[in-house]
């Protein structure tokens, strides 16, 4: 193999694995029965990955626009933020706990 | 062990309709596995709760709450399951689990003769009560007195899920009370 396909190789790699967040991604953990960070400013196009850490089920839910259903356990869900605006979410088990999402 | 005081104690048997253990001389010792059975039947108590309000409740975000709890707990205990399989520990039957389950018998007993909006409003009713009174617990007595280290932990990850149950329950409880 050449440097040059070992190099694209390991691009393709890093990208398929999405080990680290990047520009365009944006993760919100959910522990504590709360989302971290309660409010995020995204731009149109982003990713967000929501990862619950509790121990019981969790969604992120913005009806009609998106809902990631339901999460147990280290599981995540993600959505691609098209629409500009401010959007809040709720978990739809636990409706006392709401986040933010701003796309601009 | 650690020995629990009468006042303590009763805060843990403050949800149980009849607390036999809070009359007796000598409140008995609780070890980790002990606490591990109270937990556990804490949680089972409310599952088994739910499951009558599923079947009974008139008012949808009543049932939805009440699948929220059976979700909940069960994940718990779960979570509790694991943690003794893999510390080897066999969480032990005590006089406090008992009483609760005493009282959970009481209390369901006399949520079954009630039907449509009053069964639905004595079922919250006892859900805030229940979750005040097992944050008490945990803040007062599991916590502070459990030694095993990833026991402890358990019941200081649990403490959020109980505080927002209690949230969401007091949520209802306020909009049951203007639909009267």
């Amino acid at each position: 193999m050449t440097w040059w396909g070992f190099g694209a190789l390991v691009f393709v790699a890093a990208v398929l694995s999405g080990a680290r967040p990047g520009p365009g991604r944006h993760e919100v953990e959910i522990r504590g029965m709360a989302f971290h960070p309660a409010v995020l400013e995204v731009a149109p196009g982003d990713t967000v990955v929501w990862v619950n850490r509790d121990i019981v089920p969790h969604t992120a839910t913005a009806k009609p626009a998106w809902d990631t259903g339901t999460l147990t356990q280290g599981r995540h869900g993600t959505i691609i933020s098209r629409q500009p605006g401010e959007l809040r979410y709720v978990c739809t088990l636990h409706p006392t706990m709401q986040g933010t999402l701003v796309t601009r | 062990m650690k020995r629990f005081s009468s006042a303590r104690l009763s805060i843990i048997l403050a949800f149980a309709a009849s607390t036999h253990l809070s009359a007796q001389a000598s409140p008995p010792n609780l070890s980790d596995p002990e606490v591990a059975h109270v937990a556990v039947t804490a949680n089972s108590i409310d599952i088994e709760l739910a499951r009558v309000a599923i079947a009974k409740a008139h008012n949808a975000e009543v049932k939805t709450f009440a699948r929220t709890m059976i979700t909940d707990h069960s994940a718990v205990n779960g979570q509790a399951a694991a943690l003794a399989g893999r510390l080897g520990v066999t969480p032990r039957d005590n006089p406090v689990s008992h009483s609760l389950l005493t009282g959970a018998q009481a209390a369901r007993a006399s949520l079954e003769k009630l039907g449509g909006g009053a069964f639905d409003r004595a079922y919250i009713d006892r859900e805030v009560a229940y979750h005040q009174a097992v944050l008490d617990a945990l803040d007062g007595l599991l916590i502070p007195t459990t030694e095993n280290a990833e026991l402890k932990k358990l019941l200081v990850d649990v403490r959020p899920a109980i505080a927002t149950h209690l949230a969401h329950a007091k949520a209802l409880q306020g909009s049951l009370a203007d639909d009267r």
